[in-house]
């Protein structure tokens, strides 16, 4: 069996800045051709700075930091979406991660076709799915609406189905932005449920989440960012002091 | 373009083909005559135009329809991939920020779709031609067969090209089909070769791969002969240099389209 880790070595991440401009041919060729006029600067966005860590196989690590702190990119980093800058970064093991669930179905397609499509999209063989489908049907609890276009779904019911998708594999490293609140108060207890035993299945868990009590309960390592920096790494309960501390939150 | 690279486009094979049959399903389901809409379209609107150009050009309609259906088909796979191929990473935006999968499977998304709307299509058009010039049918019918994987081969990497630029750029769709339309009237799809060769414009059909391309298709159809060793070279060098464009653009910006989506 091989061993699961994540190791970052001074990690740097930008955001490219282009990104925020205004982005069309039309702008782009005024301004080859008239250069001087002032315009306030925006430059890339230093997301993630100098960040080195190492977590190996069994920790549950909670990430704390207030919005903006690098959490979510910290997350998208590890699950190879964002390339990085600087430094080194090696991932061992499948990564699982559950961020946007409402992103991503083919609204002209039926619920049915759906699961199939984030599925294939998650990695899992045409097979697989055919074999899970009835149960991620029975955890969404959408009845007849499944073999109805996703268009005419109502919000909380694409959250249930993702989720139910989503949910349906594990694996070695799960990645958790914030615990999902989904759907209504009876989906919201098995959701909980699910996520726990998701949690329990994974190799190596890393939970950003502002929900103390949570991060209490489910991490034993607490790596505390700020603007883009790590300024704590150890054990939870003090991570979540220093957390405090940073913002300014007396306790 | 290095192996992962096309291992990972592999390995996501069944992610990206029933989402090619997906866009179908939803193109389908939405006509009233189904599949046999793609079919009917391109042949109503060669009926129209083959009636007014073979008064003006007093041409026989029953054989210059075929050309000008060809031209159209093969004329609209083009404009869906180079439109639809600028707004393929945007469309698949959720995808693309929730999994790291190879960028060029959602233009290869992109371009599947069109081939099969183009697959359909051409049925009539062979149909019309074996009724009306059956002595054309033989042997060299096979490079018919041949210029759908020319296409994808051409197609794919010019839709992954403006993909990347169309994610950067998102007013490119608009610039392009301007473009297109002033490409349409410098090639021979709707007018004849004949036409340019009397106007002393030679060089727009001798060194148009639009041209070429098309003759892989026209040459057996409508001569009954085998297309020549100069347009096939045409339709690869312009495959390849595509290629060589998207392979250097996505060298450098394959990573950094989730920035901007």
């Amino acid at each position: 069996m091989t061993n699961n880790f994540i190791s970052l070595d001074k990690v740097n991440l930008h955001y490219a800045s282009v990104a925020y401009k205004e982005r069309s041919l039309k702008s782009w060729m005024a301004n080859a051709l008239k250069t001087r006029r002032k315009k306030p600067v925006i430059s890339d966005i230093h997301a993630l700075k100098d960040v080195s860590l190492n977590i190996q196989q069994g920790e549950k690590v909670g990430l704390l930091g207030h919005n903006g702190a690098g959490k979510s990119t910290f997350l998208k980093t590890i699950a190879g979406l964002y390339p990085i800058s600087g430094g080194k970064l090696h991932i061992q093991g499948q990564v699982r991660s559950l961020f946007d669930l409402s992103l991503g179905f083919e609204p002209e397609a039926t619920g049915r076709e759906n699961i199939l499509y984030r599925g294939l999209l998650l990695g899992l063989s045409p097979k697989f799915i055919g074999e899970k489908e009835e149960e991620i049907i029975k955890f969404a609890d959408i009845g007849a609406f499944i073999d109805y276009p996703i268009k005419t779904y109502s919000a909380g019911m694409q959250v249930r189905l993702a989720f139910s998708i989503s949910t349906s594999v594990g694996g070695d490293i799960l990645l958790l932005d914030e615990v999902i609140g989904a759907g209504d108060a009876n989906f919201m207890a098995k959701a909980k449920a699910r996520i726990a035993s998701l949690i329990e299945q994974s190799k190596i868990l890393v939970l950003a989440s502002h929900d103390f009590s949570s991060l209490k309960s489910l991490c034993n390592r607490g790596v505390v960012l700020h603007q883009g920096e790590m300024i704590f790494d150890g054990e939870i309960r003090s991570a979540i002091d220093i957390y405090n501390k940073v913002n300014g939150i007396a306790i | 373009m290095n192996p992962n690279y096309i291992q990972g486009i592999w390995n996501t094979r069944y992610f990206w083909i029933h989402l090619s049959l997906s866009d179908l399903r939803s193109r389908w389901r939405r006509s009233f005559f189904g599949v046999f809409w793609s079919m009917l379209q391109p042949l109503g609107i060669t009926l129209l135009i083959s009636f007014v150009f073979s008064r003006f050009f007093a041409t026989d309609i029953t054989k210059y329809a075929p050309y000008i259906l060809s031209g159209i088909l093969i004329w609209d796979f083009l404009i869906a991939n180079v439109t639809g191929g600028a707004l393929s990473f945007v469309q698949a935006d959720a995808y693309i920020k929730q999994c790291q999968h190879p960028l060029a499977i959602y233009t290869l998304r992109t371009v599947l779709t069109a081939l099969i709307v183009l697959m359909m299509a051409s049925v009539p058009l062979i149909g019309w031609v074996l009724v009306v010039m059956p002595e054309n049918f033989g042997i060299c019918w096979l490079s018919v067969l041949c210029v759908f994987p020319l296409l994808v081969l051409i197609a794919w990497p010019l839709a992954t090209f403006m993909a990347y630029v169309g994610v950067r750029f998102r007013d490119l769709p608009p610039t392009l089909a301007l473009a297109m339309q002033a490409l349409w009237f410098v090639s021979p799809v709707y007018f004849e070769v004949k036409l340019f060769r009397e106007g002393g414009l030679d060089k727009l059909v001798d060194y148009n791969p639009i041209y070429h391309l098309l003759q892989v298709i026209r040459a057996p159809l409508l001569q009954g002969e085998w297309p020549t060793i100069e347009n096939y070279l045409f339709c690869f060098s312009t495959s390849i240099l595509f290629f060589m464009l998207a392979i250097w653009l996505g060298s450098t910006a394959e990573r950094k389209v989730i920035f901007y989506l």
